[in-house]
């Protein structure tokens, strides 16, 4: 019993920040915007660490499943909004379709990229989310270039105060939600063969396959799980805190780039870093876009270099290295 | 009708398929050797764009004397890109040198938009039109042909004919035993990489000649994904492989654009931008080693 409750010691530091966030966005006047974008960024974060952290493969498409996930949760809006019925059930429904829409698009993707290895994966993910974007726009699919906006919808099924209360206050406590089940199911897989064998394709894709590790399954496994968790984000910041969905914003690569900072910067891998890297990344960016507006990614883009040359393990790997064998890291993986 | 509207689209095809393909010798020359993918590529194109557009607003040059100047700067940008960054990440798990190159290439986009601004540019150099019955070329587009095939000519040339050329096909071959045979290998992974920055700087220089218009800080990403499709279709490590396919890809991108647009209902130039994503994930999945090598 003690064993098993042990095993899920190094939640506690992940729970305790959301929290105190939590906490802070609630009680101090002002803060709820700051904390809505680091919740924002601690679930991208622990989402995209499932795929990242966990195998060490790069999918420059991420956010594609965001994208859809956005759609899906507008798709559901805008076509059952006349079904009186339904109320607060429609974001429910919203949520299934995101998730399934991310989780059909990763699998699809997944099938031909994950064959592929290292640098020719991330070659074939580079043009995921555009590709995308462009069939959407080419083919004309959910109203292609012109997007979707279902605003007048979302008032009309919930009443104007539930719905501006839905996109001000609840879709970020959703948001903090799905970053707690991201955590969970993270070290969930840590502590499982999923974990283990992903360890062993990390370290060394070859071994790995000679000692009879499946490598492809676990692989898919964690690539879904990822994009599955991006889809309710998507649909959660994105959908239900904007509802609108235009192809070229929903398919930004600029947010990719965001999730491979945090996660890096955090530590690739573990379990606390994706907060840690949001926290840092998320208040940084915040005031630097006070005190110098437009030149984060300026800023941002040396560092990333920086800490790729000098600090390959991130802030919590660093922090692991250091504080080896001592109780505190029994809270920290 | 369609028949001469389709040819003369394709010989458009190949006049842009010959720029693509040396707007791709760079990334492929650079996997080749040090078995990096530079995913800013696009970025250097833009960088090329940019010193084109300068020099002929502010010296009133020649576009085509801009091909040198962009292949030194490009030159200098690879060899400091190559000392501060890739040279430390050589033996680091691939995920590193992903995300180096591409902060790189982030790096290069803001540094241009702080100096330029982020509006959409062009400049206009007025050279005629040549009329080829089924279609119309601008001798401009011509020029940049030419230019691409010489540049792949002279590359074809140097990595043959001389002996740092064959130092680099050693390493390209076998990186061990390059060293074994007395090799400098630190030495041809500097050069090689510079040299890729360069052709990929100059061929910035070229995609203006054929479009002079749009240029702005963050032209360059279609032009990495078309690149890697390019790319990947000449078998990723080889920079004439990388030309050929350039030349195809430039025909399908063309012809589809004729046949896409007989559909009703669709927008076709989004549809070609969605089909060359498909090639790639097609190509990927059944030749990673590209369609022209014969296993």
């Amino acid at each position: 019993m003690r064993k098993t409750v042990q095993r899920y010691y190094p939640l506690f530091p992940v729970f305790a920040a959301y929290f105190i966030l939590f906490l802070v966005g609630k009680n101090v006047s002002g803060m709820w915007q700051l904390v809505s974008t680091l919740l924002f960024y601690c679930a991208l974060g622990q989402a995209f660490n499932i795929f990242l952290g966990m195998t060490g493969y790069v999918d420059f498409g991420y956010v594609a499943f965001m994208g859809v996930g956005t759609y899906g949760m507008a798709i559901a809006i805008t076509r059952l909004a006349h079904v009186e019925a339904l109320g607060v059930l429609i974001v429910a429904i919203g949520f299934a379709m995101a998730l399934v829409m991310a989780a059909l698009l990763s699998v699809a993707v997944g099938a031909v990229a994950l064959r592929l290895r290292g640098a020719y994966f991330a070659i074939a993910t580079i043009g995921v989310n555009e590709g995308f974007r462009f069939l959407i726009e080419g083919a004309k699919i959910w109203n292609g270039s012109d997007g979707m906006i279902f605003t007048a919808q979302l008032n009309q099924i919930l009443g104007r105060e539930t719905a501006s209360a839905l996109s001000t206050f609840w879709a970020d406590v959703i948001v903090l939600i799905i970053a707690v089940l991201a955590a969970f199911v993270t070290l969930f897989y840590m502590k499982s063969k999923i974990g283990y064998a992903l360890t062993a394709l990390r370290e060394d894709e070859d071994a790995a396959v000679v000692m009879g590790i499946n490598v492809t399954k676990y692989k898919i496994i964690a690539f879904i799980t990822s994009a599955s968790f991006a889809g309710l984000v998507g649909a959660t910041s994105w959908a239900l805190k904007t509802p609108y969905v235009f192809p070229p914003e929903v398919f930004e690569i600029h947010y990719t780039i965001e999730a491979i900072i945090i996660v890096l910067l955090g530590g690739a891998g573990t379990l606390l870093g994706p907060v840690a890297g949001a926290l840092i990344y998320g208040i940084s960016k915040y005031y630097l876009s006070i005190f110098l507006p437009g030149f984060q990614l300026l800023i941002f883009a040396p560092i990333i270099i920086i800490i790729i040359i000098l600090f390959p393990e991130g802030v919590i790997g660093m922090l692991k290295k250091s504080f080896r064998d001592s109780t505190l890291m029994r809270f920290i993986i | 009708m369609l028949l001469e509207h389709l040819a003369g689209n394709l010989i458009q095809g190949l006049v842009l398929g010959a720029i693509y393909g040396m707007a791709t010798m760079g990334l492929s020359l650079i996997f080749g050797v040090l078995k990096v993918v530079n995913v800013g590529h696009g970025a250097f194109i833009m960088v090329g764009a940019f010193i084109t557009l300068w020099i002929f607003n502010a010296l009133g040059l020649n576009p085509i004397f801009s091909i040198p100047i962009a292949f030194a700067v490009g030159l200098g940008l690879g060899l400091i890109f190559y000392s501060l960054a890739i040279r430390k990440l050589l033996k680091a798990p691939e995920l590193s040198t992903l995300l180096a190159t591409f902060a790189i290439g982030i790096l290069l986009e803001e540094l241009v938009k702080l100096i330029f601004g982020s509006e959409f540019r062009g400049y206009n150099w007025v050279v005629g039109k040549i009329n080829l019955g089924v279609t119309v070329l601008p001798v401009a587009k011509l020029y940049a042909c030419i230019g691409s095939i010489i540049i792949a000519l002279l590359l074809y040339l140097w990595f043959n004919r001389t002996r740092a050329g064959s130092a680099v096909r050693s390493v390209v071959e076998d990186d061990e035993g390059a060293r074994v045979c007395g090799v400098n290998v630190g030495g041809v992974y500097a050069l090689s990489f510079a040299i890729g920055i360069g052709l990929t700087v100059a061929s910035g220089v070229l995609v203006t000649m054929f479009i002079p218009v749009g240029i702005n800080p963050y032209m360059g990403g279609g032009y990495t994904l078309k690149a890697f499709v390019i790319a990947v279709l000449g078998g990723l490590s080889s920079p004439y492989g990388a030309f050929f396919g350039g030349l195809i890809f430039g025909i399908v991108e063309n012809g589809s654009y004729t046949l896409f647009a007989l559909i009703p209902g669709v927008e076709p130039f989004a549809l070609t931008r969605f089909l060359s994503f498909v090639m790639l994930l097609v190509i990927l999945l059944i030749r990673p080693t590209g369609i022209l090598k014969a296993k």
